[in-house]
């Protein structure tokens, strides 16, 4: 394995010029996430070989799908590009709140697999208020219905930040219990409970007129052959832009930031420099649960229009998880990976309905890069292939990274253990 | 370097393996005579899968596609309400001719596609279109597929009351039972004809009704199931797809009876004495049919009835006596006569 070593020796750090460092980081920062697309793709290609289908008609349906992109041939020519692109808009906006919603307790080392029934709980919240004022003006309204379903995620995800602290009860076991406690309590609501349209089970009514954010496009006619009607894309996805700026300046710029970043690294060192481990972990999760639960509320305003058990039975907030590791916990990196994950979905029907490559391919490619980024593939390959390697391993370098959170420097370098903030 | 080579090795035979799998692609599109007829099916959330109602669906495309060289079917499965209305335009959009749902909870979103593309034709299984607020649409160009299970649940309910009679079932407590689903009218329609007719032939039934809440989820069912065994029931009727079968293996279990649903369902349970069936593969295969025939009904689709064979029942594993049989047949020929007419409605 002795690899003939750069003719120069590295350079020492101070040595580097910035430009440099700057790349290096950036490779490090998006080296494991595209690395894992890839490999997933590459994966996705194979599988769909091995059951007997054509990869490349697979890959053309998901990119004609999910961006619009070579949509030609018999296959995709009859495929509306704007319509998918509007779609994947529609699918990333939730994404992008739930992603978020995961990434901040990662970042002050918290598990939060809870996004799901925070969104549950906004979206109850948000459709309620929407249906029970349905005659106030928008003004009102839309503004109330958006805040009533942050508060009420932010308060499911405050239980779960309390417990946490006063008890040291793990957030994993307590969001999971709370997720399912928000679905059934959905299930209770629209099935046969008082939110349920008469004789339309899993469907309530609909929201009042004023509770409705925008389309982008709006009108009866026609446009790029189709009704304008079907383009569903909405403003919601300028708040999660919103949201996602404000995600980055909590993290970078405010000392409630740098607490949450210093208690993800150490909470020992945390609480000897002064913060207090148990007031920053009941914060972060009620801001996670927030963002979720506007998730809930922006889907009710935007989208859906009325309560319907998709708020239990999506797997937004579970997709989220991935999104937020895809995404390296970053804002940026989250809605990259919020577009991809959505395309992912909205062209996996295209795909099945006009290829008949089964639409389960989708979930498969999401599995293989959740979990090659859970297992830390690029730093496998590194250490076998000496080309890519920068510096020599240990004598005995891990095969397989052991926790996702060495992805980042920033990253917690352990979860949190449960004594500490008793 | 031994390791890496060993990886060469084993990643070349793989592709080896793989130039078969690719040559074998890339066939395939056989052309038709006639114009082309597109018809796209999108399932609800219980997949293709499901053993019911939208496997059924699925069989009629195909049986359709068999019959008439020209129909070219495409399916969207749906993994939760949130695809509904995007699948179905995903069709609408591209110019399909025919555009078919599967379930009553795609009425809302049928409605809104096919405001949208008054062009395109649609059907919807089992629900008329309905509008925001719950009330049921007349669109031109929705043709919906509605069954009588009443009749269906009214033949099985008359086996279950017979035996109920005869004294011969295990527990002797005098009590049946159904396993529903959700509350939704073709649930409640295929009860409402069973505990009739169980009560018709023995007036003094105790007849159990319990909703899993779920449709796809066998262990709801099974614990539904085993709570109404423990009250007594000896018969259970399954009317909740394919979370149902766990009610049928629950019966099994406890050795009691169990009716199946939508399809033939003897093979799925031992102590299966007869399924109430609802013929979805016929009327997915009628309405494409329509279509390619251009004599699409719109609105005026006869609902599918013991009469004209939409719905009726299959027997089960169990030899039933010569004097239910009878029975059956007599209420059989009753209903389609017109003289009997099994409740549509929730008595429970």
């Amino acid at each position: 394995m002795a690899a003939p070593q750069a003719p120069t020796k590295p350079a020492k750090p101070g040595e580097t010029s910035m430009p440099v460092i700057w790349a290096k980081q950036l490779g490090r920062l998006i080296g494991a996430p595209i690395g894992s697309v890839i490999f997933a793709f590459i994966i996705g290609a194979i599988i769909v070989l091995i059951t007997g289908g054509d990869p490349i008609q697979a890959y053309q349906g998901l990119f004609c799908g999910g961006i619009g992109l070579f949509c030609t041939g018999d296959l995709y020519s009859s495929i509306t590009p704007a319509l998918e692109i509007s779609s994947t808009i529609v699918f990333a906006t939730p994404l992008i709140f739930t992603g978020l919603a995961v990434a901040l307790p990662f970042r002050a080392g918290l598990f939060n697999i809870g996004a799901q029934g925070q969104l549950t709980m906004g979206a109850i919240a948000a459709a309620a208020v929407g249906i029970h004022y349905a005659s106030w003006p928008g003004f009102i309204l839309l503004p109330a219905v958006l805040i009533v379903g942050t508060l009420a995620g932010a308060a499911w995800g405050g239980i779960v930040g309390v417990l946490k602290a006063f008890t040291g009860a793990h957030e994993v076991v307590t969001t999971i219990m709370l997720n399912y406690i928000a679905a059934f309590f959905l299930y209770y609501l629209l099935r046969g409970g008082p939110m349920q349209l008469a004789g339309q089970p899993e469907i309530s009514a609909n929201v009042g007129a004023g509770a409705q954010l925008p389309h982008f496009l709006n009108g009866n006619g026609q446009l790029f052959g189709q009704p304008i009607g079907v383009y569903q894309a909405h403003t919601g996805i300028l708040i999660a832009f919103a949201v996602a700026v404000l995600f980055y300046i909590l993290l970078k710029r405010t000392a409630l930031g740098y607490e949450i970043r210093a208690v993800g690294q150490n909470q020992r060192a945390a609480r000897y420099a002064g913060i207090s481990v148990k007031r920053t972990l009941i914060i972060t999760m009620l801001i996670a649960g927030a963002f979720a639960g506007l998730a809930g509320g922006v889907e009710i305003a935007g989208l859906s229009h009325q309560l319907t058990i998709r708020y239990a039975t999506d797997s937004t907030g579970f997709d989220a998880i991935a999104v937020a590791l895809l995404g390296a916990n970053a804002a940026i990196g989250i809605i990259l990976a919020a577009f991809l994950f959505a395309a992912l979905r909205v062209a996996g029907p295209v795909m099945q309905g006009n290829a008949n490559v089964s639409q389960n391919l989708v979930d498969i490619i999401q599995a293989v890069i959740l979990f090659s980024i859970a297992a830390n593939f690029l730093r496998t390959f590194k250490i076998r292939l000496p080309a890519l390697r920068q510096t020599p391993p240990g004598e005995d370098a891990p095969m397989v990274a052991t926790t996702v959170t060495e992805l980042e420097d920033t990253e917690p370098s352990e979860p949190a253990e449960v004594g500490d903030t008793a | 370097m031994k390791r890496s080579r060993l990886q060469f090795v084993v990643i070349g035979a793989l592709l080896l393996l793989l130039v078969p799998a690719l040559a074998a692609c890339g066939s395939g599109g056989n052309s038709s005579s006639g114009p082309k007829v597109k018809v796209g099916l999108v399932t609800d959330t219980g997949g293709l899968n499901d053993k019911g109602f939208n496997h059924l669906a699925y069989v009629g495309l195909q049986n359709a596609m068999h019959d008439f060289s020209n129909v070219v079917g495409s399916v969207k499965e749906s993994k939760s309400d949130a695809d509904y209305i995007p699948n179905l335009q995903g069709f609408a959009s591209q110019g399909y001719n025919l555009v078919i749902a599967v379930g009553f909870l795609m009425a809302q979103a049928v409605a809104t596609v096919a405001k949208q593309y008054p062009n395109v034709h649609f059907a919807i299984i089992d629900s008329t279109p309905s509008d925001a607020n719950g009330n049921s649409l007349t669109l031109p160009n929705v043709e919906p597929l509605l069954f009588h299970e009443q009749e269906a649940g009214a033949l099985v309910g008359v086996i279950a009351g017979m035996l109920e009679k005869g004294g011969t079932t295990k527990l002797k407590k005098n009590t049946i039972s159904a396993v529903g689903g959700v509350s939704i009218p073709p649930v409640d329609k295929y009860i409402a004809g069973y505990k009739w007719a169980a009560q018709m032939e023995d007036p003094g039934v105790n007849v159990l009704v319990g909703y899993s809440q779920d449709f796809s989820d066998p262990t709801k069912c099974k614990a539904v199931a085993n709570s109404q065994i423990g009250l007594g029931s000896d018969i259970v009727f399954q009317v909740a797809g394919g979370c149902g079968l766990g009610a049928l293996q629950a019966a099994d279990t406890a050795g009691v009876y169990s009716i199946g649903v939508d399809t033939d369902q003897k093979a799925d349970a031992q102590n299966v004495i007869a399924s109430a069936v609802k013929r979805v593969e016929v009327a997915t295969y009628l309405a494409i049919k329509d279509v390619v025939n251009g004599h699409f009904q719109g609105a005026n689709e006869p609902a599918f009835t013991l009469q004209n064979g939409g719905v009726g029942f299959a027997p089960g594993n169990i030899t039933l006596s010569s004097d239910i049989t009878a029975e059956v047949t007599k209420v059989e020929n009753a209903i389609k006569a017109g003289t009997l007419t099994p409740p549509t409605q929730r008595s429970w």
